[in-house]
């Protein structure tokens, strides 16, 4: 079984300094903490930078001792995460994982990955053949997408609800939380995991 | 009623009529299967020698070095469990042997409490702390459960490092013995085990089913790498195949891709049969009219030359030739009759193999006391009926590879080609008649009731048709591992000794 012990433990420290990281870990139904919504914010200086990339979290029964589970659940173009399905091509995510590492440093780890893209062990190779041989328009199509699909204050009202709600929230209770906080999806999101 | 004279007469003349000569002879004869007659040039260990051998390495290791067996150990599975590789590297860069496996000198610990970065408590009791030579302090709980998914995660286990994320650090048989279940010590030490025998060159597993023993082998000068293990299972050392003498590895890897490949099987349904019409089940005719009435429920009636509607079906659409269509058939048909003809031979004799080897097992353990019984013999004196076994097993496994061999021929009919036909050939047939006797002859004196005044009759023919049929096979043996350079030979001496060769040699230049 997941030591959840250490998942509780590993969450209030994780969201204990947001303010510094900006890195948060969420659980994503009330029931249990085997499923998480992890977000990042793009890198500075990078074409991901203004952009809040959610990151879907499984744990399996071995956790710590096996790694988690984690895709990117918003879209992204870059080598080593794939455009279809989010897949993301890390070594602590694989065989380099240890149970020393948290969550937390996972995600860190997925946010260095977005400002140093390893072309040569892609994940996606449409995107590193791009990135190698075309990098200036590999630089658009990443900043084109970090805009479309990662920026909240780009995202309709209508699909901010769809997708609180495709999370498992009720529509009422999604609407109001999001007016109450000025629309800002990842505040709504906050507020209604911790009611 | 000398045993010598046996060998003398039968290996002398392999075109000898045995029936006729063994008339004299009372001793058995003591056949000797083909692949016997070379030296053995292997060893078969079981477990616990190998752990011997294992055990040996581990403590040499740890007496020259002057350190613990698990830094020995740990040291031994990372360098192949070469130990010579171990010293050259030790000795030769000590520092960067120690950096490469994290192995430094242990440090104690001074702080009283410590967080363990695993279950992210505070341990306060410094007790309940182990480290791996590195000095990353972890909870011993946390331990357990880092070992235990680390072993039942498999064979990658044999090279745990400390949790400590980037550390080098080797967790060894010394943590794997304090903190391991009894059942996962068992595990590791197999593991262990495993990667001592993977590492060794001169050593690999049988590949037979739940066998466990390993069989070391020492190359020789001779190609044969024939392997009999303990458990029954004879097999080649090199690929790991069944025995294949005289056919090489590389021949005996093809054939059997060629025999998985889906690939044969389409172009056999292409080629032999058509599909229904109406459910598209493939059919194969193989006899009867062109009326043809597909299997229940279907049951579509058609011609099989069209394809048409039978009731709706009249002579004038059925003889209009598609020409392509049936010629690039007939090709594919030359080239899959051609793999046909080896693979049902192939087949048939694998069959035959395992029946035979079938058939010896049950004449070891139950028939030939019956047949000691009712002839009134001793059971040391029937030996020769499993010579014979032994040697139709032997020799079934022969021929049934020697059809791979035929396939990758060229199809040429060349010197060659005749020559290996001809060998194969004889060999075969004095095969099938020792197979015959061995079987069929044996029954009456087996359902006499009594015994019979022409025992020693069948007994010298039995022994005789296994010597004739050892000869036969060694010859085709021989001839096929030096790849037919008898037929060379043969042309060559040809051409010299041609009268006026040069002439036309200088003339149609």
């Amino acid at each position: 079984m997941v030591d959840f012990a250490r998942v509780q433990k590993e969450l209030q420290e994780c969201n204990r300094d947001f303010q510094v990281s900006g890195i948060k870990v969420m659980p994503k139904g009330e029931s249990n903490l085997a499923h998480l919504l992890g977000t990042i914010p793009g890198p500075i200086g990078t074409p991901y930078e203004g952009g809040s990339f959610k990151i879907d979290i499984t744990l399996p029964d071995g956790y710590p001792f096996q790694p988690p589970k984690m895709k990117f659940a918003t879209k992204v173009w870059h080598p080593n995460i794939s455009s279809q399905s989010g897949a993301i091509c890390l070594d602590i995510l694989k065989d380099q994982w240890s149970p020393a590492l948290t969550l937390k440093t996972a995600l860190l780890s997925i946010q260095a990955l977005l400002s140093a893209p390893e072309p040569d062990d892609p994940q996606d190779a449409i995107v590193a053949q791009q990135y190698l041989r075309d990098y200036q328009t590999f630089l658009g199509t990443a900043r084109y997408w970090t805009e479309a699909f990662a920026m909240t204050s780009s995202i309709g009202v209508e699909e901010k609800v769809q997708k609180l709600v495709e999370m498992g929230f009720p529509e009422d209770l999604v609407r109001t939380t999001l007016e109450n906080v000025g629309g800002d999806e990842n505040l709504a999101l906050e507020k209604l995991c911790s009611t | 009623m000398d045993s010598e004279d046996d060998d003398l007469y039968y290996g002398s003349g392999d075109d000898e009529e045995v029936e006729d000569g063994g008339e004299e002879e009372e001793e058995p004869d003591i056949a000797s299967p083909v692949s016997c007659n070379l030296q053995k040039q292997y060893t078969i260990l079981a477990e616990e020698a190998i752990k011997q051998f294992q055990e040996n390495d581990i403590s040499e290791v740890s007496n020259i070095l002057s350190d613990s067996r698990a830094l020995a150990c740990t040291l031994l599975s990372r360098y192949n469990w070469d130990i010579s590789f171990v010293f050259d590297e030790w000795f030769g860069n000590e520092e960067k042997v120690r950096d490469s496996t994290g192995i430094s000198p242990k440090q104690k610990s001074v702080e009283s409490a410590v967080y363990c970065k695993i279950c992210l408590e505070t341990v306060e009791n410094n007790e309940n702390v182990y480290t791996a030579s590195c000095g990353h302090r972890f909870c011993a709980d946390c331990w357990k459960s880092y070992v235990a998914v680390s072993i039942n995660d498999g064979p990658g286990c044999v090279t745990m490092r400390c949790p400590e994320p980037k550390c080098k650090a080797v967790v060894g048989l010394d943590m794997v013995e304090l903190v391991a279940s009894e059942v996962d010590k068992q595990k590791y030490y197999q593991f262990l085990l495993r990667s001592y025998v993977d590492s060794k060159r001169n050593l690999k597993w049988c590949p037979a089913p739940g066998c466990e023993l390993a069989i070391q082998f020492d190359a020789g000068d001779s190609n044969n790498y024939d392997v009999a293990c303990d458990c029954g299972y004879k097999f080649c050392w090199n690929c790991t195949q069944e025995s294949h003498r005289p056919v090489e590895c590389e021949t005996v890897d093809k054939w059997i891709k060629q025999n998985n490949s889906e690939a044969e099987n389409t172009t056999w349904i292409m080629a032999f049969t058509k599909q229904c019409p109406k459910c598209h089940r493939n059919i194969e005719k193989n006899q009867g009219c062109n009326h043809m009435t597909c299997g229940r429920p279907c049951s579509f009636e058609f011609c099989w030359l069209c394809l048409e509607d039978w009731r709706a079906h009249t002579s004038r659409v059925c003889n209009t030739y598609k020409e392509e269509e049936e010629k690039s058939k007939e090709a594919t048909r030359v080239h899959l009759d051609r793999y046909a003809h080896y693979y049902e031979r192939w087949a048939s004799n694998h069959k035959s193999w395992q029946t035979a080897l079938a058939d010896l097992e049950w004449l070891r353990n139950e028939r030939i006391k019956k047949l000691a019984n009712v002839q009134a013999e001793p059971e040391a004196l029937l030996q020769f009926v499993l010579d014979a076994w032994i040697q139709i097993a032997e020799c079934r496994l022969i021929l049934k590879w020697t059809y791979a061999y035929g396939y990758y021929m060229p199809p040429e009919k060349s010197d060659k080609v005749r020559f290996f036909e001809y060998l194969q050939s004889e060999a075969e047939t004095a095969l099938e008649r020792l197979h015959h006797c061995a079987e069929k002859e044996m029954d009456k004196y087996l359902n006499a009731g009594k015994p019979l005044e022409d025992f020693k009759d069948f007994r010298s023919k039995l022994a005789g048709l296994t010597n004739v049929t050892r000869n036969y096979f060694e010859n085709l043996v021989r001839a096929l591992e030096n790849n037919l350079s008898e037929v060379e030979e043969c042309v060559d001496y040809e051409k010299r000794n041609l009268p006026g060769s040069l002439d036309i040699l200088t003339l149609s230049t």
